[in-house]
């Protein structure tokens, strides 16, 4: 289990994160959702002790995180947003410094490498130095070298940035794969049908501040679950209902170019991060 | 053990990288030693000036061969690749990755220093280089790289390195004994530069080379750059807020 209690992170005058508080239950598929610069991408630093909070702290199974706990490091494995790695290693170092960086065995390490190099289509690539890599193949890579601990928590910042639609929905599919293995996978993400599809909770962050923590299911039933919307002059303007017979009823009432739907998680990203559209 | 996988992880550089290392080992020392010693040929202290500019050398290959190997590339590591970032997340001990980069940068430098050990063998000097000069070579190796290190981790940009060398390998390189003794110096400057950690490492070499004493002065002095520097690496890793 994850504890994260008040946790502030401040970049001189700015806050990036803002007295963030929540427990991420151990085997849960968790999402952290925002919009650019709401924070997501430092809490996750913070979780993988790259940055030090301000204040607050964060837990795992009861005992504090920090740069010393190599007990609790030894269960977490992290896939930055960024290309992290030595770009000029080749595919096998990088999974070898991985593997010795956890203490593993030079036989586990070729093992597992191998494993997975084949599993991600990688294996005929693998003396070919990062810097030579196309960045689906480094994305995958990244994943490689993460998966190859075995870790007990899984941090993934955007993991499928820059994929292909294929590339995402094999990615997804290898993310639940693992996350059925009760591993903990807290998932930062700007697309949010991937949130909605993967995750069992997710967080909607904005500037730096906790706004909304619940099932998709139950934050779209907050917001309203029926959607219709309209062109105004202002632009597409949506009015969510809890009743879909209400939202008949108005749909009924409204011009032509009214369209009924069902709300979605996108719909509650935006209404929390308060851009493009009006809540009713 | 994760002493052992820095030094794995330097030795896969080494290997992929063995002719560009050596050639920058290779290049501004032996320049020196074919400008300074060998084209112009002049004596010092009634002695050829070789025998007093190759101690010199050596220890300053020394110092610039540790100081690049980890000030360049921690720099980019840190700031451009983030592969910083995978050892900071591992169960690593960091300490043990301090230690790896000080040992690893250390023997770059002694890497460097030998190569010039071995190019003036042909050169009649009758110098000693025993195996305390080698100590004071990779002590020496050990000073530059911890300063590379608190550097790398102030640094703000990766291109910062480069400034570094300029700003403090470069100025040390003339002043600290290589070329010239400091006895010559004005009195405070020369106090100041004979306590730099290149002063004392060239003139313990050199002494050595004579078949002197090197003293146990030079000793302390560069074990006390090494806590210290040593100290504040540890210290930035494990505390630095935005490393």
């Amino acid at each position: 289990m994850i504890e994260i209690k008040d946790l502030t992170k401040k970049f001189g005058d700015f806050t990036a994160v803002d007295k963030l508080s929540m427990t991420i239950k151990t085997g849960e598929f968790f999402g952290l959702l925002g919009p650019n610069g709401a924070g997501k991408t430092t809490t996750i630093s913070m979780m993988s002790t790259v940055l030090l909070p301000t204040s607050g702290e964060i837990f795992i199974d009861g005992k504090k995180l920090d740069r010393k706990a190599s007990a609790e490091k030894r269960k977490l494995s992290v896939i930055t947003q960024e290309y992290s790695m030595r770009q000029d290693m080749t595919m096998d170092e990088v999974m070898e410094y991985q593997g010795r960086l956890y203490f593993m065995s030079r036989k586990e390490i070729k093992q597992k490498s191998e494993e997975l190099l084949e599993f991600a289509g990688l294996q005929e690539f693998r003396k070919r130095t990062v810097r030579h890599l196309s960045g689906g193949m480094k994305r995958k890579l990244m994943i490689c070298r993460a998966l190859m601990i075995e870790p007990e928590i899984l941090l993934l910042d955007e993991p499928t940035a820059g994929m292909d639609a294929l590339s995402r929905r094999q990615m997804w599919n290898l993310l639940r794969q693992v996350n059925v293995r009760n591993m903990t996978i807290v998932l930062t993400t700007h697309y949010i049908e991937e949130a909605q599809a993967l995750c069992e909770r997710v967080a909607l962050i904005n500037r730096g501040k906790l706004q909304k923590l619940d099932t998709p299911t139950q934050l779209i039933e907050d917001l309203g679950a029926f959607a219709v919307d309209e062109t105004s002059k202002d632009g597409l303007l949506s009015k969510y209902f809890h009743d879909r017979d209400e939202a008949i009823a108005y749909l009924s009432q409204a011009g032509p170019d009214a369209s009924f739907r069902a709300t979605t998680l996108e719909d509650v990203f935006v209404d929390v991060a308060g851009q493009k559209l009006e809540r009713k | 053990m994760g002493i052992l996988t820095v030094l794995w992880e330097k030795w896969v550089e080494f290997r992929r990288d063995f002719f560009k290392i050596t050639a920058a080992a290779l290049i501004t020392p032996v320049m020196y030693l074919i400008i300074f010693g060998l084209g112009i040929q002049t004596t010092s202290h009634g002695e050829p000036y070789l025998h007093f500019l190759v101690p010199g050398v050596v220890a300053m290959a020394t110092m610039t061969g540790s100081f690049s190997a980890i000030a360049q590339n921690m720099s980019v590591q840190r700031l451009y690749e983030k592969a910083l970032d995978q050892v900071m997340v591992s169960p690593t001990p960091l300490w043990q990755f301090i230690l790896g980069q000080v040992i690893g940068g250390s023997l770059r430098g002694m890497y460097a220093g030998c190569i010039i050990l071995l190019l003036t063998l042909p050169i009649s000097t009758d110098l000693t280089f025993n195996g305390l000069s080698f100590l004071i070579m990779f002590l020496n190796g050990t000073v530059f790289s911890t300063i590379a290190l608190v550097l790398s981790f102030l640094a703000k940009s990766y291109t910062d390195a480069p400034r570094y060398t300029s700003y403090i390998i470069m100025p040390m390189s003339f002043l600290c004994n290589t070329f010239f003794s400091t006895d010559q110096m004005p009195v405070g400057f020369r106090q100041v530069i004979s306590f730099l950690p290149l002063s004392q490492s060239c003139d313990m070499i050199r002494k050595i080379a004579n078949g002197e004493s090197a003293g146990w002065l030079g000793f302390v002095i560069l074990a006390a750059y090494l806590a210290i520097f040593g100290f504040i690496s540890v210290m930035f890793i494990y505390k630095k807020k935005n490393l």
